[in-house]
């Protein structure tokens, strides 16, 4: 892939970052409420990080922190955030914290099909967006986004001229990816970027996404509901389950052999392609809300077929297990993960 | 039995800069499904699902084509008569979230068809909330738990099953479900698939499913039928399973070719098939809709109009003039 003119100059390196102990809580009728319970994630320097989870699981909390960008009702009440080059950015504030979104932390919104100003056009957008950051070659600034439109397939110069409803979803959703981008940030957050597109607009994004990640040396975090996404464009996959991450590691693995009873459900709900129809087993029970999310213990307990006495207070810490980390008590004793293996390693031969 | 015959439509958009134009949403479109019956659509976005599920709900007017009821043409009729038969088709929305009004109770939201009901056939008033019960025990909700509740109180599946619930107050032959499982959860999508397959198998409900995850079209029963569409037009038919393990369309080889691989579950079938170029519905073509993106396109497609039918001993239906068999979807890894 060749790698675009405009990329090279003042080429920053992909950052690396760091989220310890993050804790994210929403003020309700019911008292403050966890969003995000004591998150630990690292995202290495240019690697792709898909986060995973069902509706309500925290994910798009867990991305607005990145940029300390989670409102009110909502507050960060505890943990850090340290991205290279920007240092803690939930310390950071005002003037400081609006430089760092867009130059150094480039975000595509949940529905960044609907999240672009119906009442300017697209190239107005850009202007905007350009003046704010102080930028001096407004020129520059549009041919950025032109050539960054053009290689996501798009006539560029129809997209700037065009107005949010006579854009198709994939179009809004290429564009938010380029004003992600167009400021040069090298850490990218893409939360839901083809929820809502068809499977061949999907692909085609995705791709872009692999494709840009590449070219401008990012590091990206992918946030979605959907295991196929992830499993197309991440290297390191993180699982989320009431606002707890439950696993995390190399893609591949995780997929092919996922540890964390949440994950297994997860992987064997997925409607199968080809193969028996049976194979595919719902998860009983139903994802918690804010509201049922147990205070105690562990957050999936009430859907585990693991479940034990010790989970109904301890909370299980995340343990690793070679590249991987763990939170359940039952992967942690060392019998019944291999158990675990076994239980494994027996459906894929039974699926052979 | 339902069945379509020739249906087209035509919206005329009225665009901002790019002025108005036509777009043709249905070319043309062949369609029939048995009592008890699956049918399913797939296609890019803006390939026309949408509009012909409305227009077989009644919801929306064609502009050619026949479209009959157990025998009965419904261009024939006036409108009024047509009402009683389109009721029996009910469309079930792809947004449990919009498609419940927030200030009812389940109870209320279920009961006031019901009443409608039990006024034209003549029951009591204790029949409602008994067969609201019903209902709700068919797609598996608990009634004293959910009926007294708002919808924001109930989970996404939960609410889609209300949905449904509400659907089958009027006791419908069909079931249109327009994107109906893939706004519920992965953990929550099973049960409402398994759910539409019982309601076919117990109920005899012929069930029309628009769907982006053909996976899911093989979970709403055996037997079924799977229609691919392309720019207002089926370009490939048939069985579901032939579809998927053995399509013959390069669309629908683009299409299957576009779905993720769970790389470290699966791996990537062996021919996949990238199609050039984006979708283009105003874009005027002679030939073949697809020749403008096809990889495979001769000189004869963008001359030649391909119909939609059988050659040699390729089992489904096809618009293709050069029809080949690809493995283009993933295959579990320890298989390959
Ligand atoms: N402004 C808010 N006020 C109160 N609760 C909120 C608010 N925003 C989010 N929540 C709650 O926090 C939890 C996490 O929400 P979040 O949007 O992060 O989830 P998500 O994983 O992104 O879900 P989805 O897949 O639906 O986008 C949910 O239970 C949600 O109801
Ligand atoms: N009321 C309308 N007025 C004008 N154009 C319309 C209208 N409804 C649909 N269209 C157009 O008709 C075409 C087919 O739309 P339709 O909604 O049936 O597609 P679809 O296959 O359901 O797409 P999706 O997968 O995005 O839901 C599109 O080009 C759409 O823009
Ligand atoms: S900690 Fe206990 S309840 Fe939680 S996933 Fe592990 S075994 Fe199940
Ligand atoms: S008829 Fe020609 S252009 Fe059309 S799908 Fe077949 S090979 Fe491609
Ligand atoms: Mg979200
Ligand atoms: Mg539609």
């Amino acid at each position: 892939m060749p790698v675009t003119p405009s990329a090279t100059p003042g080429r920053k390196s992909a950052p690396g970052v760091r989220i310890g102990g993050l804790t994210v809580v929403y003020r309700t009728p019911a008292g403050e409420l966890p969003a995000v319970s004591g998150v630990d994630l690292e995202l290495p320097p240019g690697t792709i990080t898909g986060v995973v989870g069902e509706s309500g699981s925290g994910k798009s909390t867990l991305a607005l922190s990145l940029l300390n960008a989670v409102q009110p009702p909502g507050r960060i009440s505890a943990g850090s955030v340290e991205i290279d080059g920007l240092g803690d950015v939930v310390a950071l504030r005002g003037e400081e914290l609006r430089r760092a979104r867009g130059r150094h932390v480039g975000y595509v919104f949940q529905a960044a099909q609907n999240s672009l100003n119906p009442l300017k056009t697209v190239g107005k957008q850009l202007l905007d967006l350009g003046r704010s950051h102080g930028v001096e070659d407004l020129r520059a600034l549009v041919r950025e986004a032109r050539d960054l439109l053009g290689r996501m397939g798009l006539d560029g110069a129809r997209v700037l001229d065009s107005y949010q409803h006579e854009l198709s979803g994939g179009m809004r959703q290429r564009a938010g990816i380029m004003f992600a981008l167009v400021l040069n940030a090298h850490l990218v957050v893409l939360d839901e970027p083809t929820t809502a597109l068809d499977m061949i607009t999907q692909a085609t994004i995705l791709r872009i996404i692999r494709e840009v990640h590449e070219e401008r040396g990012l590091t990206t975090l992918v946030i979605t509901h959907d295991l196929g996404v992830v499993a197309e464009v991440a290297d390191r996959l993180a699982v989320m389950y009431g606002g707890r991450l439950v696993e995390q590691g190399p893609t591949r693995q995780v997929l092919s052999d996922p540890r964390h009873p949440y994950t297994r459900g997860l992987i064997q709900a997925i409607p199968r392609l080809v193969g028996d129809i049976g194979e595919a087993r719902a998860l009983p029970g139903r994802p918690p809300t804010l509201a049922t999310v147990p205070a105690r213990g562990c957050v999936f307990r009430e859907r585990c077929p693991l479940r034990m006495d010790v989970c109904e207070s301890e909370h299980p810490p995340a343990v690793a297990h070679g590249t991987r980390l763990v939170s359940c008590h039952a992967v942690e004793a060392g019998a019944q993960e291999h158990g675990g293996e076994a239980v494994a390693a027996g459906a894929r031969e039974e699926q052979a | 039995m339902i069945t379509g015959q020739g249906i087209t439509k035509t919206f005329r958009q009225r665009g901002g800069v790019l002025g108005g134009r036509d777009v043709r949403a249905l070319r043309g479109v062949d369609f029939s499904i048995a009592r008890g019956g699956a049918v399913s659509f797939i296609g890019e976005s803006g390939c026309g699902k949408t509009t012909l599920g409305r227009i077989l709900a009644g919801l929306e007017s064609h502009d050619s084509g026949e479209i009959t009821i157990d025998g009965v043409s419904m261009t024939s009729l006036r409108p009024r008569a047509r009402r009683p038969y389109f009721r029996r088709i009910q469309l079930i929305h792809q947004d449990p979230y919009s498609a419940l009004n927030p200030t009812r109770t389940v109870h209320q939201t279920l009961a006031a068809p019901l009443a409608l009901r039990a006024r034209q056939t003549g029951r009591a008033k204790g029949w409602i909330d008994e067969r609201a019960e019903e209902l709700l025990g068919l797609v598996g909700l608990d009634p004293g738990h959910v009926l007294p509740r708002y919808p924001h109180q109930l989970s996404g599946g939960m609410r889609q099953r209300v949905v449904i619930a509400r659907a089958l107050t009027v006791d419908p032959e069909a079931l249109v479900a327009d994107e109906a499982v893939s706004m519920i959860d992965v953990s929550l999508r099973l049960g409402i698939l398994g759910l539409l397959r019982d309601l076919r198998e117990r109920l005899g409900v012929s069930v029309l499913f628009i769907t982006h995850d053909v996976a899911t079209a093989r979970y709403i029963g055996d037997d079924g039928e799977l229609y691919v569409i392309y720019r207002g037009q089926v370009v490939e038919r048939g069985p579901v399973e032939t579809i998927i393990s053995a399509p013959v369309h390069p669309y629908t080889q683009a299409l299957l070719s576009a779905i993720p691989v769970l790389h470290g579950l699966e791996v990537p079938g062996g021919q996949p098939v990238t199609p050039a170029g984006a979708l283009e519905e105003d874009e005027h073509d002679a030939g073949c809709l697809f020749a403008r993106r096809c990889p495979f396109a001769t000189g004869r497609c963008s001359a030649e109009v391909p119909v939609l039918g059988r050659t040699g001993d390729i089992p489904q239906e096809h618009a293709c003039f050069h029809p080949e068999r690809r493995s283009v979807v993933a295959m579990p890894a320890g298989r390959a």
